[in-house]
């Protein structure tokens, strides 16, 4: 069986034309004032024809080729020798038929330089991307036929799309883990601060973004050994930190990247701000490590009250409590907290505190917000969530471990890893969605079944116990377009609640399946909000108790899901799932978690997450690929107005946006909030109070765009004009 | 004792009482523009460093001396030789600021080659461009220029050096980023960049408004002017232009970005293009990342961007508290 290579919708292509150039003309209008959405495509055609073809490795047969790869140490052999020769002919056959293109030159660029399988020197490709999709259902479905036919048609035909680490690894025999993130907690003590930067340095070799918990460590000029003013706080636990995390980047195959996490009412909350700061010294600057900041309710009603911030001593906290600071809950034991004596604090300003974070996240981006108390209100999951990751859309609960001297594990606590794959919105909508999203919840437990994490044996034991996976969702803003609906209406509002609520839907029915067919729950089902009796703090309660929308609000959006053929979950399916999962439990401790989808909404040419676009013509800069050009999807010269970006729409549609989603999911969401350079800090601070208001669990990046100073912009730039 | 006194009065700056709100507009763009070079993490451009040929590395290198050449000028001389001719007081301010962002540009090329070069090589880049007849009679011409009298010809030297000459040496970083290579040490150039752009601009402003007060003689006179001290630059720079790029087979692209740049520079000066425009048609990918908008969507794990600015701070009232 020959390989069928990609074929060319373009009769004729300069194969010398340079791609990168043609793609810029994306940002440059042509005489007429139009976009040049056609130089992309030919861009697409000369980087094929004029760069991939030349260098790919032909084949005589499927069979060739894999020996060749598993000869050769390129492929898995335990992967391939699970199917028999016949049914890989079938599937790469059926791969190959499916009719993959790449809509962008970003997408084919970012596929072929960060994905696709090449030969050791870096000289030829050895993959397509249906090639590649075809290794990652082999691996998943574990031998299973009708499972490998399953997810290959979902990933080939842009319905779903597994996260970064798992479509990148898997099936090469030289490869990283398939997890997109990690979360580690650090306790008040040498041995854990020693496992946490050993952890960083052992996770970012395997690829996959790592989180580190701070704020249970002591501050500066805490006591050790009850000898006062000896600690130096958690600045530069960060500097080594960031260093750990720049010195495994050097050997992997992708950037280290780590984030860490401290309370507000820690006493260091300023100095950790301020390593972000433009003119910050050398000794405490942060450059690459990304910053989180976890608010307690507690905070927002001391800023209404206009009183001051009390920060509290977390070695003190420890001792007087016996647990760690950020297991406490600040908001509940505030005043407590305040009336004892024996434990130190300094105060602040707490309006101060908000104005603060907005200047430096007008300087750096940075720090992403966890909003402590509506992220616990919302688990359904016993215990106290302290952190997020590096995306800031997992939150699950976590449990402290100890060390001995000689830094072995006395107890093997709780930490995370997560497994993160995303639909496209508008294609699984197209396909009637209960099927994509069961395919996607089956493929990412293989994900978290195929996972051991020995280098962090805290990880390991969660994600045995719990096989924690995240189902994400992007190209929302695509879709909405698509169907003339606009980002923030009503009608926008209204899908989005019914869509995320049918996928909860789906993914809980997937999950049941799942412990039905393994014999048992994930660890600990029985103290979940799931296993509640229902009325009574039941997990689902809030399908039938008529606190939320169930049925669509709006004509369109009724029309639109019929039209796809899909079924709006009643409340009397609710009531029947309750009753189900009471009885036999759900295999996954946690299912949904909406990342930011940077690289993998590029290659399936949807828009990012459930975010608006940046820009009609998005000016992507990433280290792998450079200053590229990126077109919304669906997007053509006639519906420009539907295509408002970030910047356009506000924080306010965008929040209102994620209000209805988060209902349905029972982690988080990556929440990015856009700001012209106009805006000043309280903007930013009004935002942030809103969303907390609104419900939301965690903010993401703040991104300020700056236009040009009238005079200086260069003339018939798409980007430049509003 | 004699003593002369340097000045009759000393008039305290009002930002309150502005002469030209184009002043205060820019001084506003540049101060939130601030930035330091520490903040880019210009050694994840590593790996890409040890990628590129000898002649890749060899060329970068002397670029970026040139342009620290360039920039020394502009921060010890130039924008400090502009302070005097200012027409208002808030003028004065906004080149104090130039002329020291000028400087912290300079600095930048120091410490991307501190974190990608060793001492020799620098060492061997610095006395190249020492050595470099195109470079040092650049740096010549300006300089002269600066050490006239005359204020508008300061300025014509001045809006040229910002608009035109440094962006032979731009041309590199830019197509590097748009082939995925050096995107750190490419984000400082954008900087830089975002900077220039106002400068240039400002300026050619400054210039345009000081004409407006001369007579017609005057003006002819450095119409006339402009226009030879382009062609005398222009001259220089496409002999510049070929000793660092022909090396790579770029040379005429960046001549074409020259003329477009020469073309801009007059812009800025108020005066007619010079080139015609089929040969200005510089690589899209060139002149697409030109653009001096901040607006890249960068990805925070490979970089640090550069499109964040300085936040203006105001205080929450009780009105956004009111929940």
């Amino acid at each position: 069986m020959t390989q069928t290579t990609q074929t060319t919708h373009s009769p004729a292509v300069d194969p010398t034309a340079d791609p990168h150039a043609l793609n810029a003309m994306l940002n440059l209008y042509d005489e007429d004032g139009h976009i040049q959405f056609d130089k992309d495509h030919e861009a697409v055609d000369a980087f094929l024809a004029g760069h991939v073809r030349p260098r790919t490795r032909r084949f005589a047969s499927t069979a060739e080729r894999l020996d060749h790869l598993i000869a050769h140490d390129y492929y898995d052999a335990a992967v391939f020798a699970a199917y028999t020769p016949a049914f890989l002919d079938e599937i790469h056959m059926r791969a190959a038929d499916a009719g993959h293109r790449f809509e962008t030159f970003l997408g084919a660029f970012k596929f072929y330089r960060s994905y696709a399988l090449k030969s050791f020197d870096g000289e030829e490709y050895l993959e397509d991307f249906p090639q590649r999709a075809a290794a990652v259902a082999l691996a998943l479905a574990d031998g299973d036929e009708d499972a490998a036919r399953d997810v290959l048609d979902e990933i080939v035909s842009g319905r779903f799309q597994p996260a970064t680490p798992t479509f990148l690894n898997l099936g090469k025999a030289q490869r990283g883990e398939p997890v997109s993130c990690f979360l580690v907690r650090i306790e008040d003590n040498m041995e854990s601060i020693s496992r946490g930067i050993n952890a960083a340095l052992q996770l970012s070799k395997r690829g996959g973004g790592v989180a580190l918990l701070l704020s249970n460590l002591r501050e500066a000029g805490a006591p050790i050994k009850h000898i006062e003013h000896q600690s130096s706080g958690v600045v530069p636990v960060m500097k080594l930190l960031e260093d750990s995390f720049s010195y495994a980047n050097q050997l992997g195959a992708r950037q280290g990247a780590g984030a860490v996490y401290l309370h507000a009412h820690h006493p260091d909350i300023m100095k950790f701000l301020d390593t972000k700061r433009e003119n910050a010294d050398e000794k405490i600057r942060i450059k690459s490590l990304a910053l989180g900041v976890v608010i307690p309710d507690i905070t927002f009603e001391l800023a209404k009250r206009r009183e001051p911030m009390a920060l509290f001593s977390p070695y003190d906290v420890e001792r007087e409590y016996g647990v760690p600071f950020a297991d406490l809950g600040i908001s509940a034991h505030y005043d407590e907290l305040l009336a004892n004596p024996r434990i130190r604090r300094t105060e602040i300003d707490a309006r101060g505190f908000f104005t603060t974070l907005a200047q430096i996240q007008f300087e750096s981006g940075y720090p992403y917000i966890l909003f402590e108390d509506t992220a616990n209100r919302a688990n359904p999951i016993a215990g106290h969530i302290t952190m997020s990751n590096l995306c800031s859309e997992i939150l699950q609960v976590q449990e402290p471990s100890t060390y001995r001297e000689d830094l072995t594990y006395d107890h093997v606590g709780r930490d995370v890893s997560c497994n993160l794959g995303s639909l496209n919105i508008a294609h699984a909508m197209d396909a009637g969605l209960a099927h994509p999203v069961r395919t996607a919840i089956r493929a990412l437990t293989a994900v978290a079944e195929h996972t051991r994490i020995d280098a962090v044996p805290s990880i390991r034991r969660a994600n045995d116990e719990g096989h924690a996976i995240g189902l994400g969702q992007m190209n929302l803003h695509g879709f909405l377009a698509r169907e003339g609906i606009r980002y923030g209406s009503p009608e926008a509002l209204d899908f989005t609640n019914l869509y995320f609520m049918t996928v909860a839907y789906h993914a809980y029915v997937a999950s049941h399946e799942l412990a039905v067919e393994r014999g048992r729950a994930f660890a600990g089902f029985e103290d979940s909000a799931y296993a509640k009796p229902a009325g009574a703090g039941n997990h689902f309660d809030k399908y039938l108790d008529g606190s939320i929308d169930i049925r669509p609000r709006t004509e369109h959006v009724a029309e639109l899901f019929a039209g796809c053929g899909v079924e709006v979950p009643t409340a009397d399916d609710w009531r029947a799932l309750q009753r189900a999962i009471m009885r036999d439990g759900i295999y996954n401790q946690y299912l949904q978690a909406v990342p930011p989808t940077g690289s993998i909404s590029y290659i399936n040419h949807a828009t990012s997450s459930i975010h608006p676009i940046a820009a009609k013509i998005e000016i992507r800069k990433e280290g792998k690929t450079g200053r590229m050009y990126y077109p919304a999807p669906y997007m053509t010269d006639d519906n420009l107005d539907l295509y408002a970006d970030a910047y356009e729409i506000g924080w306010k549609a965008i929040v209102d946006t994620y209000a209805e989603a988060t209902r349905h999911v029972d982690q988080g969401l990556s929440l990015t909030l856009f700001f012209p350079d106009t805006a000043t800090t309280r903007e930013l601070n009004q935002a942030q109070i809103y969303a907390w208001r609104k419900g939301i669990k965690t903010l993401y990046y703040i991104r300020i765009r700056q236009r040009a100073l009238e005079g200086t912009a260069v003339d018939g730039c798409v980007s430049c004009t509003l | 004792m004699a003593h002369t006194a340097l000045i009759d009065r000393v008039t305290a700056i009002n930002w309150n009482r502005l002469e030209d709100d184009k002043d205060l507009e820019v001084w506003d763009r540049l101060t939130g523009n601030f930035w330091l070079p520490e903040k880019v993490p210009v050694s994840n451009d590593i790996p890409d460093w040890r990628m590129m040929s000898d002649a890749e590395r060899t060329l970068t290198m002397r670029v970026f001396t040139g342009l620290t050449l360039l920039d020394t000028i502009q921060g010890t001389v130039g924008a400090v030789s502009l302070i005097p001719d200012a027409l208002t007081p808030h003028e004065e301010a906004v080149y104090t600021n130039i002329a020291f962002m000028e400087s912290v540009h300079a600095k930048s090329y120091s410490s991307i080659f501190s974190t990608l070069c060793s001492t020799a090589q620098i060492d061997e880049a610095f006395s190249w461009s020492e050595q470099n007849p195109h470079l040092q009679r650049k740096a010549q011409i300006v300089l002269d220029y600066y050490e006239g009298d005359d204020p508008l010809k300061r300025k014509v030297a001045s809006t040229l050096l910002e608009s035109f000459l440094f962006y032979s040496g731009f041309y590199l970083p830019m197509y590097f980023s748009a082939h995925a290579k050096l995107t750190n040490t490419a984000d400082v150039i954008r900087l830089i960049i975002r900077d220039e752009a106002v400068h240039g601009y400002y300026i050619g402003y400054k210039y345009q408004r000081g004409l407006e007060l001369a007579d017609d003689a005057k003006r002819a006179e450095m119409e006339r002017y402009t226009y030879d001290l382009l062609d005398e630059l222009y001259e220089n720079e496409v002999a510049y232009t070929h000793s660092l790029y022909d090396g790579v087979g770029l040379a005429d692209d960046v001549e074409k970005f020259l003329h477009y740049n020469a073309n801009k520079a007059l812009m800025n000066l108020g005066y007619p293009a010079l080139f015609p425009a089929e040969i200005c048609d510089v690589n899209p990918a060139i002149l697409a990342a030109l653009a001096p908008d901040a607006d890249e969507n960068h990805d925070f794990f490979s970089g640090s961007g550069s499109s964040y600015v300085m936040g203006k701070a105001e205080q929450t009232d009780d009105d956004d508290w009111d929940f």
